[in-house]
């Protein structure tokens, strides 16, 4: 999957998870702070992402996650780890 | 200073909210079915008293209902039944709110779920440990209606209920709360936990294909307990202040014994529920001759039937005879942390109403068996002075006593 494809899977997923967010608002750069998500709902996203995307990221690296961008990111760098 | 019963809500398998379950009590309808909350071909005990058709999105956010076990969702309706029963608690200040509940086995369906990601290696869910915590169903109902004073949740096995409502008891006696919300919850009908009680022999097992009769408190042929689930919630006061606030008074919570039988870790003993009961009647301060009901433990084990039975004969002598008894487990199965707590609001109910609802599936007594179990009809009687009993692994035995008088 390209960039993009994943860019825009990422974001699909995340406006089914975020209560009371436009999809069109969510971009790579929306931080989840403005997304209305405290740092519990932040771990919780990122624990369905990994289940969603068939990822698990690695411990160091998630706790600097801020932003959508970082799971695109992260995704696009561990292709192997992509179910499908 | 008395304290008062002024609000129930009840989530069980015969019902949700008090009007529903006393309605199938008194007809004593069963809540007992095959299991369909999981594949239990396997388990030797295939059936249980589920809460069927209970949807927590009614009621919870997509985000609170990720965040909480179903123990915790019970409770909250419970709860919410309650305090809408009870009317406006607004006069009180949020510091002098306390909630006292009981639970057995906590958010045990979130351990098993975690438990078995973790062992295939997975990652385990965030809330994996707020949502088992034994704490975790008094601390999200704190939170629903900002109830900021004491929160405190009882853990004794089967009687956990029993000791959240005589704390509550305690906290208003001693002036550590002007209401609290008491009850208790339980949601273990779950695979490890039923292979726990299958491999102590205490979960009946000759009847999967026939799961209405299988609770069958005093009994002959009876042959364990059925798993159940629920919640069970009520709201306590001080007389004087729930009078003032116009408050619909149910029953006076008159006493509460509590004794440990410090003898074994699983099996029950006569002295220990003798001697309960005992502080339970002068915790009341009434003579034991006013009792005339009791809803009994019951939970249809082959031993514990009788030794609640002995207990009672001990206890009451000549009078035992007279006292009429009723086992709600016969109804819903063993509902654990909660049972206490349906089993007191059934207390009530059978004080608010003069019914008493059936022990049902008892068309033949066991011998050893010999009191007025109420068998498979309710009775039309009034009731005064009723007693809920309860009695859990560790020896704990929990005697509550309701009054009209």
């Amino acid at each position: 999957m390209d960039k993009t494809g994943i860019e825009e899977k990422v974001i699909q997923f995340i406006a089914s998870k975020v209560e009371n967010v436009d999809v069109s608002k969510i971009t790579t750069a929306s931080q989840f702070e403005e997304l209305g998500l405290d740092s519990m709902d932040t771990v919780q996203l990122l624990f369905d992402a990994e289940e969603e995307f068939g990822v698990s990221f690695d411990g160091d690296e998630v706790k600097n996650f801020r932003s959508v961008g970082d799971i695109v990111n992260y995704i696009g760098n561990h292709p192997s780890s992509i179910s499908a | 200073m008395r304290i008062v019963v002024t609000g129930m809500g009840v989530v069980s398998p015969i019902g949700t909210g008090v009007d529903q379950f006393w309605d199938a009590a008194i007809k004593g309808m069963s809540g007992i079915r095959r299991i369909q909350s999981f594949d239990a071909s396997r388990q030797r005990s295939q059936i249980a008293g589920e809460v069927i058709g209970f949807d927590p999105t009614s009621f919870l956010s997509a985000k609170q209902v990720e965040q909480t076990d179903r123990f915790t969702q019970l409770a909250l309706l419970a709860a919410s039944l309650a305090l809408e029963d009870a009317g406006s608690l607004d006069g009180y200040a949020p510091e002098r709110l306390a909630v006292s509940l009981g639970s057995g086995m906590g958010g045990f369906a979130t351990f098993e779920s975690s438990a078995a990601r973790k062992l295939q290696n997975k990652s385990v869910p965030p809330f994996t440990v707020p949502r088992i915590m034994a704490n975790s169903a008094a601390a999200w109902i704190a939170t629903k209606y900002r109830l900021k004073g004491v929160n405190l949740t009882s853990s004794t096995a089967c009687s956990s209920g029993g000791n959240a409502i005589g704390m509550g008891l305690d906290l208003l006696r001693t002036g550590k709360a002007d209401a609290v919300i008491a009850g208790g919850t339980e949601a273990c009908v779950l695979p490890l936990t039923m292979s726990g009680f299958e491999a102590l022999f205490a979960l009946s097992t000759h009847y999967n294909n026939d799961p209405e009769q299988a609770s069958r408190p005093f009994a002959k042929d009876r042959d364990g307990f059925v798993m159940g689930e629920g919640a069970g919630i009520l709201i306590l006061e001080k007389e004087e202040a729930a009078v003032r606030r116009g408050a619909k008074i149910y029953a006076y919570l008159a006493g509460y014994g509590c004794t440990c039988d410090a003898t074994h870790i699983v099996a029950p003993e006569v002295e220990g529920q003798v001697s309960a009961m005992k502080a339970a009647i002068q915790d009341a301060g009434i003579p034991p001759a006013r009792v005339d009901y009791i809803n009994a433990h019951a939970t249809s084990t082959p031993l514990g039937d009788i030794v609640e039975t002995k207990a009672i004969r001990e206890l009451f002598g000549e009078r035992a005879q007279e006292i009429a008894i009723s086992a709600t487990k016969s109804l819903i199965g063993h509902t654990i942390g909660a049972s206490a707590a349906i089993g007191s609001i059934a207390t009530v109910m059978t004080l608010h109403t003069g019914t008493i609802h059936p022990t049902i599936n008892l068309a033949e007594t066991d011998p050893e068996c010999d009191l007025r179990y109420t068998p498979n009809q309710a009775i039309q009687q009034k009731v005064q002075t009723g007693m809920c009993n309860a009695f859990g692994f560790g020896g704990n035995n929990v005697s509550i006593i309701f009054t009209t008088l």
